[in-house]
């Protein structure tokens, strides 16, 4: 099974994803994100940047974490790459992202939004979709 | 290959009861959790568009915000978004209705600013490309664009609270262009302690810039005119060249939006306020979270008035750069700034009592009619105009405020045509350059960074705004008078 796809939306984008669990699903989000972004500007290897993010639940601690992702591409004009979760405890997540500079801002998302996310119980692990506004 | 989004319930059009010509409504009895009737402007056609997306229920879901008045109202131009359906208005009682971050949307006042002027298009046509690119270079596009101003802390501060009329002190402004915007350019109840450093952060470099997705600014031709009077009192006359800014308050305003969202996560439960969308979490407006809420959405508001002030500012200045020397009377002047996503204190009458209320309009736009005593005194006695855009390569229109949409809409009406093929889908049918040809063709210039992006924002990814415009003028909640043509598209 693909860990994500894209899902039809009228004004927006949107994406369902899957993972193993909740770190795999965080991981694959992002990577869903960035996917539905289009293929990123070339840039050179920069930092790893640490990321510490949490939510008072594990949708909002997903909504969260893309946008701390979103954060970083338009005000740090960064790609993110590969991504390591470190820790991950009670809606809370310690994580390092590997980035790469870029001299224009690559993504054309706005926000991440909480319309009608709910993270699911499936067979495999974990399901949610999520809905970028563009 | 696209999937589609899992169904939160089953509407159709069996549900839905026709009140009036072009008025249908969803009854409070669809769904137990309505507090209020869900009400839909449209034809025949553009009912059916709007069925096929969730849209609608989307505006059901909207019909459950604690102290929901009246209905909650959908313009012609609905179509599917995040939270509040596009096009959606919906005003909550107060004292102890709710204000919603998400039934605003991360684009805080995303609004419009037609700006006119009284040389004709055959006189500015052999300028026209030069003037396209004056405009390109000068008017920074993306999502995360820098603009030629960077203000420090201080300046930013100003800016939060003073909006367009900050950019009068810095003489990129005039009196008459505030006098002619939504709230004089300054929505009261800004306070910037509540904006948080990252919006600021996000902020401070954004102002005069486009943004991206479907914002834009046109240069277009004033192909025909309704109401000669009306339309004389403001400036507009056939075959004039016309300049419309489309944008709103940038990375500022998504942060803001993004930041009340997720902290309203907690505060929706902690006022045991149950919701069928996340998105639509919310406050109590007089609460303390509420009333924070209101003075950041202030500041985004304020921070996009002064935005759309100083792309108007660089827009008159590519006009003088190319038109100088060449030709005479091309100065534009502003016939008036909307905003289309906002919360608004306002006073309406509802059975037959005046009442406060917070109206949110998310992809709808305010049209008070005359006698409105927040207009300005020229505009009292015709009422507010109202601007619609198209999508790009058709029609614009320019509208005026009637007193039927203070009676019917709280002083609303449509904000545009409204999409209705997804970006995905319109990514595939639609081939970029192929687009731009086909408008150079038909005499319409288009400047885009991303070949993608302009198909996107296809002619055919859009209703017809002209029939969205039909249906409100024969309600009477906007009345037409004016429609402009594209000669040139500097796309975001």
């Amino acid at each position: 099974m693909e860990s994500f796809e894209e899902i039809e939306h009228t004004a927006d984008r949107a994406f369902r994803v899957t993972g193993h669990d909740m770190a795999e699903l965080l991981q694959n989000g992002a990577r869903a994100m960035q996917a539905l972004d289009g293929p990123p500007p070339a840039g050179e290897p920069s930092a790893t940047q640490a990321i510490q993010v949490e939510g008072v639940d594990r949708e909002s601690l997903l909504v969260n974490w893309l946008n701390e992702i979103l954060y970083l591409e338009q005000v740090h004009r960064v790609v993110c790459d590969r991504v390591h979760i470190d820790e991950l405890q009670n809606h809370r997540l310690r994580a390092r992202v590997e980035t790469r500079h870029c001299s224009r801002n690559s993504t054309h998302i706005k926000a991440v939004t909480f319309h009608n996310l709910q993270i699911r119980e499936i067979p495999q692990g974990l399901e949610a979709e999520v809905v970028l506004d563009v | 290959m696209c999937s589609v989004l899992v169904e939160t319930a089953l509407l159709g059009k069996a549900h839905i009861e026709r009140v009036a010509e072009h008025v249908w409504e969803i009854p409070k009895t669809f769904r137990a959790d309505m507090r209020v009737p869900a009400r839909l402007y449209a034809d025949e056609d553009l009912l059916e568009t709007a069925l096929s997306d969730n849209s609608l229920v989307q505006l059901v879901n909207t019909a459950t915000l604690p102290g929901v008045i009246r209905h909650a109202i959908a313009m012609p131009d609905i179509h599917q978004g995040y939270g509040f359906p596009i096009g959606g208005v919906v005003a909550t009682r107060l004292p102890g209705g709710v204000i919603s971050p998400g039934g605003v949307g991360y684009d805080i006042n995303c609004g419009v600013r037609l700006l006119v002027s009284l040389v004709s298009a055959e006189e500015i046509a052999p300028h026209l490309e030069d003037i396209a690119s004056r405009l390109y270079a000068n008017c920074p596009s993306g999502v995360g664009s820098h603009g030629h101003l960077h203000l420090n802390d201080a300046e930013l501060n100003h800016v939060l609270h003073e909006g367009a009329h900050w950019m009068l002190d810095k003489g990129y402004a005039s009196r008459e262009d505030l006098d002619h915007t939504e709230e004089f350019g300054r929505i009261p109840g800004a306070d910037a302690a509540f904006v948080s450093d990252r919006a600021r952060e996000r902020g401070c470099n954004q102002l005069g810039t486009l943004g991206a997705g479907n914002h834009f600014i046109e240069v277009d031709r004033i192909a025909e005119v309704y109401d000669q009077a009306t339309a004389a009192r403001l400036g507009i006359f056939s075959g004039n060249v016309a300049v419309q800014i489309h944008c709103g308050s940038r990375g500022l305003g998504h942060q803001i939006c993004e930041d009340y969202v997720s902290r309203f996560q907690k505060t929706a439960r902690d006022y045991a306020i149950e919701l069928p969308d996340r998105e639509l979490v919310c406050a109590p407006f007089d609460s303390k979270e509420g009333q924070e809420y209101f003075h950041a959405m202030a500041c985004a508001a304020n921070f996009a008035f002064a935005n759309r002030q100083l792309l108007a500012h660089l827009i008159r200045q590519s006009f003088d750069e190319v038109l100088t020397g060449k030709i005479t009377n091309f100065e534009l002047s502003q016939v008036y700034d909307i905003a289309h996503n906002m919360a608004k204190i306002e006073e309406h009458d509802v059975g037959g009592r005046s009442v406060r209320v917070c109206v949110h309009r998310k992809g709808a736009t305010r049209a008070f009619g005359p006698g409105s005593s927040v207009l300005p005194s020229d505009l009292r006695d015709l009422g507010q105009p109202v601007l619609i855009p198209g999508s790009m390569g058709t029609a614009s229109y320019v509208l005026i405020g009637t007193t039927e949409a203070m009676r019917q809409t709280f002083g609303s009406t449509c904000h545009g045509a409204g999409r209705v093929m997804s970006r995905a889908k319109a990514k595939k049918v639609v081939r970029g350059s192929t687009l731009r040809d086909q408008l150079k063709s038909r005499g319409i210039l288009i400047c885009a960074r991303s070949m993608s992006g302009l198909a996107e924002e296809a002619p055919q990814a859009y209703k017809d705004v002209s029939r969205v415009v039909e249906v409100v003028h024969s309600l009477g909640i906007g009345r037409k008078i004016a429609r402009l043509e594209p000669l040139a598209v500097i796309k975001g």
